[in-house]
């Protein structure tokens, strides 16, 4: 499952910062606790010492039960045993809250005008309960506050931290290698996007010239092949007429005929994919497909006469497309003699046209075709078939050209070729 | 007739030639510019094959040249080059008719007498042959005499065949010739034996001779006996 980085980047963010304040929460609440006792302990001791300084040598033995009335922290007492100082935690109950407050207490011996005493200071302290629940409290906002910072701070920053990254994305994805509009990547000032975006234009660059090469090549390759082939045709031509031959020669002279017309074709076809590419034929006008169909119908009657097909035209709307001529009429004839081609003897074929697609539906072999890279140059279903292996890549080529869309299907024993004039 | 071939590839310049020979024209070869503005300045042809690309330059520099000199030469351009752009300089410049390499050289055998036709017999389009008148205009056909039922495709089919006379012909040749622009995604070839039958056929009703001749596994032949 991909999810976006910001989630991923969150999630981990969001885990650790739990994590750390709740366990920092029972340590922070230790550590407060004991360093108030620190200091609880140290008041302590401090005011006893205070006492001992300050007030015991004035305090004489007949006032300390006066002491002991107005004192309610610190109290003189005849000394109950004969300890060292002491300091304990104890619970006074409060008649006036009617409950239980937890204390911190020193019991000391003092010596006052000769004799000894305890002495026993106490010191309110905060309820455990109420200081755990500040704490708790304090730690959730902080919790909730951080969180919603984060989240806040993450979202902002990252659309505008990824803003370059996320346009580099969408010309990439607008990309295509075919096409000669060439991706235009914006400059950052964020040194690893400008990385990025330098490396994908060398990479495109680079890939761009390779495909052109490429292109070029087969181009150039089925025009230098062209004088040799017309070389061929010319000496065959030629040859044939030079004198009787027996009949095994005549058959050998045929097949190299039709192995030479067959390389012809294949050329031209090679050649005129190269050319698509290489938009040789990009001006485009309105043209009525009705008329592209009519124009070569009874070339393909003829053809279809051979095989004794049955050809159903349903012509129903005036169709009228944009789209360069001859492409438009390549594009059909190529579906047309597809459609002948790989049909069965007494076979049949339908032609719809609607203002939406054109579909060629015909008879043939009882299975579907495999779909897979069945638009491919050179992938024939069946290798020993006449066909060159280019109609439907050039089929393809064309409708890609116009932002056609073909497609095929299978059923009741028919293949179908579509062609969908909606653009995508 | 006179025939200036201006082509670089002399071996393709040699097989017209031995094609065309039979057929009562007389050659000349031209392997590159220099050569052929030299010889069309000189000697006056009835028809020029041009290749476009030319060791020592483009073929339309010839083209204009023609045009310069006011010569009336019918030009079949010969090109590996098939783009309209080419196409339209070349008719623009005054050439009569292309051909796309490969061709075969029966197909450039009819082009060519087709040219010389519309160029020396103005307004007379009737082509003869024994028992047979063919009217390339009317698109009509004459047994001794009397015009027979024929479709424009035999009519095509019928010059092809008397124009490439004592030929053997390939099936091959015949479709494409037949096909004309449809030629390059054809692969079946079975319809020329229905046409050649249908031609056959319709000669025969009319008691013309047979001179259609098949030749055995490779294609057919004109020829009288």
């Amino acid at each position: 499952m991909t999810k976006k980085l910001l989630y991923k980047t969150s999630k981990v963010y969001l885990i650790f910062s739990v994590i750390l304040l709740t366990v920092s929460a029972p340590l922070f609440y230790y550590i407060t606790a004991r360093l108030y006792i620190e200091e609880t302990d140290e008041t302590l001791v401090l005011h006893k010492n205070e006492f001992l300084k300050f007030t015991a040598p004035t305090l004489p033995t007949a006032e300390i039960e006066n002491w002991n009335k107005y004192n309610r922290n610190i109290k003189i007492e005849p000394i109950q045993s004969g300890s060292s100082d002491t300091l304990f935690y104890t619970a006074y109950y409060d008649t006036l809250d009617a409950e239980l407050e937890p204390y911190r207490e020193l019991n000391a011996s003092i010596i006052i005008d000769g004799n000894p005493y305890t002495y026993s200071a106490r010191i309110n302290l905060v309820e455990t309960e109420d200081l755990k629940e500040s704490i708790a409290l304090l730690f959730l906002t902080i919790i909730i506050l951080l969180l919603v910072g984060l989240f806040i701070i993450t979202k902002k920053l990252s659309i505008h931290l990824w803003k370059p990254f996320n346009e580099t994305l969408n010309q990439i994805e607008k990309f295509e290698i075919d096409k000669s509009i060439q991706p235009k990547l914006t400059s950052t000032n964020i040194e690893e996007f400008n990385r990025l975006n330098k490396s994908i234009e060398k990479l495109i660059e680079k890939n761009t010239s390779i495909y052109h090469s490429q292109r070029e090549f087969v181009e150039n390759a089925a025009h230098e092949l062209q004088t040799p082939l017309a070389l061929f045709q010319a000496k065959i031509d030629t040859f044939i007429q030079s004198a009787e031959f027996t009949n095994e020669q005549y058959e050998m002279l045929s097949s190299l005929n039709d192995s030479v017309s067959r390389l012809n074709r294949l050329n031209k076809n090679l050649l005129l994919l190269s050319k698509i590419e290489n938009d040789n034929y990009s001006e485009s006008e309105t043209i009525c497909l009705n008329d592209t169909i009519k124009k070569h119908l009874d070339f393909f009657l003829e053809q279809a006469k051979a095989k004794n097909l049955t050809i159903k035209l349903e012509l129903s709307e005036i169709t009228n497309v944009k789209s360069n001529p001859v492409l438009a009429e390549i594009l059909i004839s190529n579906l047309f003699l597809n459609a002948i081609r790989h049909n069965i003897s007494h076979g049949q074929i339908l032609i719809k046209l609607s203002n939406q697609s054109l579909l060629f539906s015909n008879s043939g072999q009882i299975q579907a075709l495999v779909e897979h890279n069945l638009f491919n140059r050179f992938s024939k279903s069946n290798p020993s078939e006449q066909g060159n292996g280019l109609g439907l890549a050039i089929i393809k080529k064309i409708a890609d050209l116009n932002h056609w869309t073909i497609s095929y299907s299978f059923s009741d024993n028919l293949h179908s070729f579509s062609v969908s004039f909606q653009k995508l | 007739m006179k025939l200036l071939i201006i082509e670089d590839e002399k071996e393709l310049a040699h097989s017209i030639q031995s094609y065309l020979k039979s057929h009562h024209f007389v050659c000349e070869m031209a392997i590159d510019g220099k050569m052929a503005l030299n010889k069309i300045s000189t000697y006056d042809y009835d028809c020029i094959l041009l290749d476009l690309m030319l060791p020592d330059g483009n073929g339309f520099e010839i083209l204009k040249e023609l045009k310069k000199q006011k010569k009336t030469e019918g030009v079949i351009i010969i090109s590996a080059k098939e783009t309209l752009e080419t196409k339209i300089e070349g008719f623009n410049l005054g050439a009569d008719d292309y051909i796309t390499k490969p061709f075969h050289l029966s197909e450039l055998m009819v082009r060519i007498q087709a040219l010389i036709r519309r160029k020396n017999f103005k307004g007379n389009n009737l082509i003869t042959y024994h028992e047979i008148e063919i009217d390339s205009l009317s698109k009509t056909v004459k047994v001794n005499g009397n015009a027979i039922d024929i479709t424009k495709k035999e009519i095509d089919l019928l010059l092809y065949l008397i124009g490439n006379e004592n030929k053997v012909l390939s099936k091959s040749a015949i479709a494409e010739h037949l096909s004309g622009d449809m030629a390059d995604m054809l692969d079946n070839h079975d319809f020329v034996y229905a046409h050649i039958k249908n031609l056959k056929n319709k000669l025969k009703d009319a008691s013309c001779s047979e001179y259609i001749k098949t030749v055995y596994g490779l294609g057919y032949k004109w020829k009288n006996d």
